[in-house]
């Protein structure tokens, strides 16, 4: 079903087999690069299509927040976000989902490639993917997050906590929890509840 | 997100492998999509009509696919071998209206994927992405049988976003439907094909004969 942002607009849906047919593409890249040549690409696509987009710029931060909430920004082109405190960014429905779904009931299995490249970047690059989705949305969104100036000031994205369709979740960890959870101003339990029943949580802010 | 990032890809793609490198990349994913959709069979056409009516044919992947049954194509004893199917919408709109709206235009190399399709393959893609689905319906007919019979898909006509037609009069001449016919279809659906059971012998081939 599609989310409707605070403007009250509609996302457009993308078609399953366009999907689809992306996610046998990047299957065909990983048989010939493997895990690693292929989260390399994963992540030059991701940083490609924010380069693609134009930049933006705004005077106080509540004008950056309305932006977002209203699907205005980069960051809310593909997905509803939803701002829990003024720095913490949750997510219902991941933009991926659809695809996904239409691969496990046409398809079967998702392949196991999409698990071993979030392995490969969890371990070499940061640790936040749960499979090859996570992957470009967050290189998208840090990436997009470089391209806002907020007052002057980038915008910094840090990857919090995501859970997959299948309820597969990923938190950052234990040594890093603490400060995020510090600045996106929520607490352990907080966290714990707005993973019941979102798909994504991040934190957006200015150093 | 996936169908707007992998269009980013379309132009550097064609810059660094060409035009035909895209073509064969978009070719192996449709390719590679029919056949681990896996196998399909149904006792007649009426069974494949409902089974497709109710989105449970590997076709069906491709949105609101219609079986216009007043328009049956017959093999020179008049025996029914298949249906005219039309799409209703093309299944890279929604991807091109995201474009629109978050990255601003659709790459060149777009249009140069399909007229390099156009002029080496089939004069019937209106866009890169037919490349893929034109291939898709291609192979997974193979997988798929009425009455025993394995099928074969014929691309008949497709309008693209911008409104411009292809239209495969070659293959609208084998199985006896008229141009413009098929044209006025275009006026509701985005794309026609034709699936019939293979190695048909066609009226229309005979009356070429």
């Amino acid at each position: 079903m599609n989310e409707k942002d605070e403007r009250g607009t509609t996302l457009i849906e993308d078609n399953p087999l366009v999907d689809v047919a992306a996610y046998l593409f990047l299957e065909d890249i990983a048989d010939k690069q493997g895990a690693a040549g292929m989260n390399t690409y994963l992540m030059s696509l991701a940083s490609s299509l924010a380069k693609s987009m134009p930049e933006e710029e705004y005077s106080t931060w509540e004008d950056f927040l309305e932006a977002l909430r209203k699907g205005e920004s980069i960051i809310s082109s593909f997905e509803v976000v939803k701002t829990r405190t003024e720095n913490c960014m949750i997510t219902q429905e991941c933009p991926f989902a659809r695809g996904w779904l239409e691969y496990t009931q046409r398809i079967g299995s998702f392949s196991n490639v999409h698990y071993d490249v979030a392995d490969y970047y969890n371990s070499n690059v940061k640790p936040g993917a749960i499979n090859t989705c996570c992957i470009i949305h967050q290189t998208f969104r840090s990436a997009a997050a470089e391209r806002i100036k907020v007052a002057g000031k980038t915008v910094k994205y840090a990857q919090i906590a995501a859970i997959w369709s299948d309820g597969v979740k990923r938190i950052a960890p234990d040594e890093w929890l603490p400060i995020l959870l510090d600045k996106a101003k929520i607490t352990k339990t907080e966290l714990n509840m707005i993973l019941r029943n979102n798909t994504d949580i991040f934190v957006l802010y200015l150093e | 997100m996936l169908d707007v990032a992998l269009v980013s890809l379309i132009q550097d793609m064609s810059e660094k492998a060409g035009v035909e490198g895209t073509i064969q990349y978009w070719a192996r994913v449709g390719e590679s999509l029919a056949k681990r959709m896996g196998k399909e069979a149904y006792m007649g056409w009426p069974s494949f009509n409902v089974a497709l009516r109710e989105g449970r044919t590997a076709f069906s992947i491709e949105g609101d696919v219609t079986a216009l049954t007043d328009l049956a194509i017959t093999d020179s004893d008049g025996d029914v071998v298949g249906y005219i199917y039309a799409l209703k919408e093309c299944v890279f709109v929604p991807t091109i209206l995201r474009i629109r709206y978050s990255v601003g235009e659709v790459p060149k190399a777009d249009q140069a994927v399909a007229e390099e399709y156009n002029s080496s393959i089939r004069d019937t893609a209106v866009c890169n992405f037919c490349v893929i689905h034109q291939r898709f319906r291609e192979e997974v007919s193979k997988n798929i049988t009425v009455g025993d019979q394995p099928l074969e898909c014929s691309q008949l006509a497709a309008r693209g976003f911008t409104g411009e037609t292809k239209i495969a009069e070659d293959s609208l001449r084998k199985i006896g439907i008229n141009p413009e016919y098929v044209r006025s279809l275009l006026r509701n659906y985005t794309c026609v094909y034709a699936i019939l059971m293979r190695g048909a012998r066609l009226r229309g081939e005979e009356v070429e004969e």
